[in-house]
């Protein structure tokens, strides 16, 4: 009936059962593409030892350096850590209006349109997008920790830049750079956007990495910006100085209040809480400590003197530990967490801008061994992977090429290759599906259950179309009918599943000479025809030719009702026509082959949209019987 | 390397200038939400939609209830049968009344109601009863109708309707009719001598004379000049009354134009800077117009209105005060401060008595004016079964 909410539930057990099934047939092929690789390496390697050359080349490779290590390592970790929080059960369903939507509430007009955009193509398509957040995660963080180095750790690099900066616009709403409240105590400017920075430094070159200026410059933007975040948290008017407002908690307690009422250990939630009372009842001071902390840390980085950055840094661990527990909640607990939030990728920019400072033991000896980066490589007299890198990408694609570079390859370089498939598996089928402008079906099972097949002559009629002419149903013998039952004044239910009609009759374009879309009127007071032509146009129906609204007067509508079994009752002061939303499939031969029993809910595009689908694929599914 | 370096200090000075960016956008509140379709905005000093209007047989009253706004306001429907004591909803069915009810064609038990376009639905159904209610038959939809009481006339028993939509546009048809044929734009009003002598700047109303003729109305720009329109053979041409002297000066409104029981009645606005007056005109079937002496309301707005079956009329301006008329010739004469409620209307049935209909959630609260016309006493309590949750 009009009136119900039909929203899918986060936990909605048709979703959750349907992204784990995707996840474990992903899981198990990227097990096997694993096992594959693995094993193809080995089997190369028994036939066919590496040469000389190309030994001789793997040694040349200079060692990485810790900070660029930190970065790799670390982030890789974040990654992988991400991924696996992205397969959340409530993820698919959740992710938009648990995380996105309310991330994005507080930003100016264009970046929430910017979101919700973002929101509506995860919702049409939920268990693709969170499947492929889930092993687009994961495989770049395996990637990133495989790759050591080379164009393979390049190129890992860049899909996490890539990645990274899909995050933080559509998933973190730019870190809410653009709303008010802006602190780097709770998160700004966005973790994502450490993830892009530290995969960006990753793209360096090594030479960069061997020397002290990158430290300097990475330490000295670090600390700039710490004390651009001191600034923002000391300035005046943006509350960060009360605990209290008015009597109402201030910006900092509201948020560590926030979390500490988040589903989590007891034991955590008692020191959020004590924490949350400390910042309520000496606010000034907590955000004094937190201002003169920035200011301090972030000067001794702009200095770029090793010995006190040491301290500073050991100083800003600490401060950024206390912060993600105290204030961040370790950033994933309760509800729907997709990262550890700002804290541990801040700590380990600095960690890795401190490693580049400073010269470490053995450094200068690894480089001094290492042949200089810009002197060629000597030819090679025959094809082997020392000289590939100067010949053209059709040799080297050939097989016996490809052998010869399998064979003299690292173990985690290959492995790598195959995290590059984990990325793709993940992406794909979300590109694939994406061609689509149509809901995945899915969301119409959530909604609704399975549809009734039935198997029986459909009830005939003679009715009015909204042209004035008179429509028998068994003038339509020969296509495929899908039926509904309308009320012209309807202010909710009617015109979506009027839209979803609309939308199925585009879906089924080419098969239009073989499909009618018919609707009867349900409302017996509004049975002119003019209220079906005025409707029509509300909806953008008039015009459309396999679209047939139906009204008579009421002796003529009643048995129509009676037959399809709809429900109509006049309901009091004021409320629209109460009545059944249903649509039936009806065969080619006449026969009535399935009833959809379904109410669209609230009405959000998606859900519209995959009801527009299964209708599409119903009528379908009839004239392939036929 | 020197900690205050030239090119550390223009690092600093730019960092410290996109904090300052970001501290001054920070600081601005949420940004507005994106503003609705543009419709016609409604007239500057319009009465709400709740009013009441009377024939000799039947008083009707309109009023919002449920909540506030959105889709779980219903507006009502309430009658009171001539002889009978006790008011009863009588509210149009199967159509869901989240946009206002406009009332038209007044005759005995007959009435036309048009529903104001709410949520998904984006025209005006029209339905018409000519026995209180008891049985509805569909008119014919027509467009959107204006956020004014008056968008919508019918001579008597509904024959032929008029409407103004949103835009602006008035159109005609019949109740069998299936389309409306437009009539003028307020545009192209504007622009006719009369228009031009009026300044009109925004139509309000419309209604058909006793004698059938098709009356539109709206807000002059002109001092003094009342804006209503008829249309003869030449065009269209003023038709408005004469105003009194005194408000030579004041810009004049049309805040309703109601034609029962053998007269139109149109209840004007007189603005003088800050100050306001009311004035109520009738016009005879003679085509004559009798206006009443003003009377000032101070800086207040009219909320609510009533139009009894002799020619009465009454407003509640927006201090609670209610003014009431009993016809041309009479004067206009305070009530108490009317009972409290999310609206309040005054309602003149046929017998000459004063009720206020205050309706507040699922309530109604019939209140009467005692002879004395010292103070409201509570009659009756109208529990209206509203159907929360039908339209969302």
């Amino acid at each position: 009936m009009p009136g119900m909410n039909s929203g899918l539930d986060v936990d909605d057990p048709t979703v959750v059962s349907a992204f784990k099934l995707a996840l474990l047939h992903q899981g198990i092929a990227a097990v096997l593409l694993f096992a594959l690789l693995a094993l193809a390496w080995v089997a190369v390697r028994e036939f066919r030892p590496r040469s000389a050359s190309a030994g001789q080349r793997a040694q040349a490779v200079p060692p990485e350096g810790p900070a660029r290590q930190v970065l790799r390592i670390g982030f890789g970790l974040l990654w992988i850590l991400d991924g696996i929080l992205q397969a959340q059960p409530g993820m698919a369903v959740g992710l938009p209006s648990q995380v996105i939507e309310p991330t994005a509430q507080n930003s100016p007009t264009w970046v929430q349109h910017l979101v919700n955009w973002a929101g509506t193509t995860w919702s049409y398509h939920p268990i693709q997008a969170a499947a492929a957040a889930v092993w687009i995660q994961v495989g770049i963080g395996v990637w990133l920790l495989l790759a050591r180095n080379g164009r393979l750790s390049q190129l890992a690099a860049s899909a996490a830049v890539g990645w990274g900066l899909v995050v933080w616009v559509f998933g973190e709403s730019f870190g809410g750079i653009f709303a008010p409240g802006l602190s780097w105590l709770t998160g700004a400017p966005g973790a994502a956007l450490c993830y892009c920075v530290a995969a960006a430094l990753l793209l360096l070159p090594d030479r960069y990495w061997r020397s002290m200026q990158t430290g300097r410059v990475l330490l000295g933007c670090f600390g700039a910006f710490l004390i651009a975040m001191a600034v923002l948290q000391a300035w005046p008017g943006r509350g960060f100085w009360q605990g209290n407002m008015r009597g109402q908690p201030g910006p900092l307690t509201a948020m560590v209040q926030s979390m500490a009422a988040q589903s989590q250990p007891s034991g955590l939630a008692d020191v959020v809480s004590w924490f949350a009372n400390v910042v309520r009842a000496h606010g000034f001071a907590v955000n004094l400590i937190a201002v003169v902390a920035l200011v301090g840390i972030g000067l001794v980085f702009v200095a770029g003197r090793p010995k006190i950055a040491r301290v500073a840094l050991i100083v800003l661990a600490v401060f950024g530990l206390a912060d993600w527990v105290l204030v961040q909640d370790l950033g994933f607990l309760g509800g729907l967490g997709t990262d550890p939030n700002s804290m541990i990728p801040m700590l380990l920019l600095a960690t890795s801008g401190y490693l580049a400072l400073t010269p470490q033991p053995g450094a200068a000896e690894a480089v001094a061994s290492a042949p200089a980066p810009a002197a060629p490589a000597p030819a090679p007299a025959a094809p082997g992977p020392a000289g590939s890198q100067h010949r053209p990408w059709s040799r080297r694609l050939r097989p016996v090429s490809l052998i010869a570079a399998l064979a003299s390859a690292r173990l985690g370089t290959v492995m790598s290759v195959g995290a590059v498939g984990v990325v793709l598996l993940g992406a794909v089928p979300m590109a694939a599906a994406q061609a689509s402008s149509a809901a995945a079906p899915i969301l119409a099972q959530a909604l609704d259950g399975s549809s009734a097949p039935l198997n029986s002559p459909a009830p005939g009629f003679t009715l009015t179309d909204q042209s004035g002419k008179r429509v028998s149903l068994a003038s339509l013998r020969g296509k495929a009918v899908l039926l509904t039952f309308l009320d012209p004044v309807c202010v909710t239910d009617c015109p979506l599943i009027a839209q979803e009609f609309r939308e199925a009759g585009l879906l089924l374009a080419g098969e239009r000479s073989r499909v009618e879309l018919v609707a009867v009127n349900v409302n017996p007071l509004y049975s002119r025809v003019s209220y079906l032509q005025a409707f029509d146009r509300e909806e953008g129906l008039a015009g459309i030719t396999d679209w047939r609204y139906l009204t008579g007067s009421q002796a003529q509508l009643q048995p129509v009702w009676k037959n399809y079994g709809i429900a109509s009752e006049t309901l009091p002061a004021g409320a629209m026509l109460g009545h059944s939303d249903a649509a039936f499939v009806i065969g080619p031969n006449g026969r009535m082959l399935e009833e959809l029993d379904f109410t669209p809910g609230p009405g959000s595009a998606a859900t519209v949209s995959s009801f527009a689908t299964e209708l599409a694929n119903a009528a379908n599914q009839a004239l392939s019987q036929s | 390397m020197s900690l205050f370096s030239p090119a550390r200090l223009l690092v600093g000075l730019l960092a410290l200038g996109a904090v300052v960016s970001c501290a001054a956008c920070g600081s601005s509140g949420r940004p507005a939400a994106t503003s609705p379709t543009a419709t016609r905005p409604a007239a500057s000093g319009a009465a709400e939609a709740a009013y009441s209007e009377a024939t000799s047989q039947a008083t009707w009253a309109v009023l919002p209830m449920g909540a506030a706004s959105g889709p779980n306001e219903f507006w009502q429907l309430f009658l009171l049968s001539a002889g009978r004591q006790q008011w009863a909803l009588d509210t149009p069915p199967d159509i869901a009344t989240n946009g206002a009810l406009e009332l038209a064609g007044l005759s005995g038990t007959s009435i036309v109601a048009g529903v104001r376009p709410s949520l998904y639905l984006e025209f005006s159904p029209v339905s018409l009863t000519a026995d209180a209610g008891e049985q509805w038959a569909a008119g014919p939809p027509a467009q959107r109708l204006a956020d004014v009481p008056d968008a919508l006339a019918a001579t008597p028993g509904g024959g032929h309707l008029l409407a103004l939509d949103e835009a602006g546009e008035t159109s005609s048809t019949t109740s069998a009719g299936t389309t409306w044929t437009p009539l003028v734009t307020e545009h192209a009003l504007a622009a006719t001598a009369a228009g031009r002598g009026c300044g009109l700047t925004q139509l309000t109303a419309v209604a058909y004379s006793v004698a059938g003729t098709q009356l539109l109305a709206g807000d002059c720009g002109q001092p003094g000049v009342a804006g209503v329109f008829t249309h003869s053979a030449g065009g269209w041409r003023a038709a408005g009354p004469v105003l009194p002297a005194a408000l030579a000066n004041s810009r004049i409104q049309v805040l309703r134009l109601v034609t029962t029981s053998g007269q139109t009645t149109a209840l004007l606005l007189a603005a003088s800077g800050s100050h306001n007056d009311l004035v109520s005109a009738w016009l005879d079937a003679n085509g004559t117009w009798t206006t009443s002496a003003p009377v000032s309301i101070g800086t207040a707005s009219v909320r609510t209105t009533a139009f009894g079956a002799s020619g009465s009329v009454a407003a509640v301006m927006s201090s609670g005060r209610g003014e009431v008329v009993t016809g041309p010739g009479a004067k206009w004469r305070q009530t108490p401060p009317v009972p409290a409620g999310r609206a309040v209307t005054i309602a003149l049935p046929a017998d000459g008595q004063v009720d206020a209909l205050a309706a507040a959630g699922g309530v109604l609260a019939v209140w009467q004016l005692g002879d004395a016309d010292e103070q409201w006493v509570k009659t009756q309590t109208v529990k209206v079964p509203i159907q929360y949750g039908s339209s969302s």
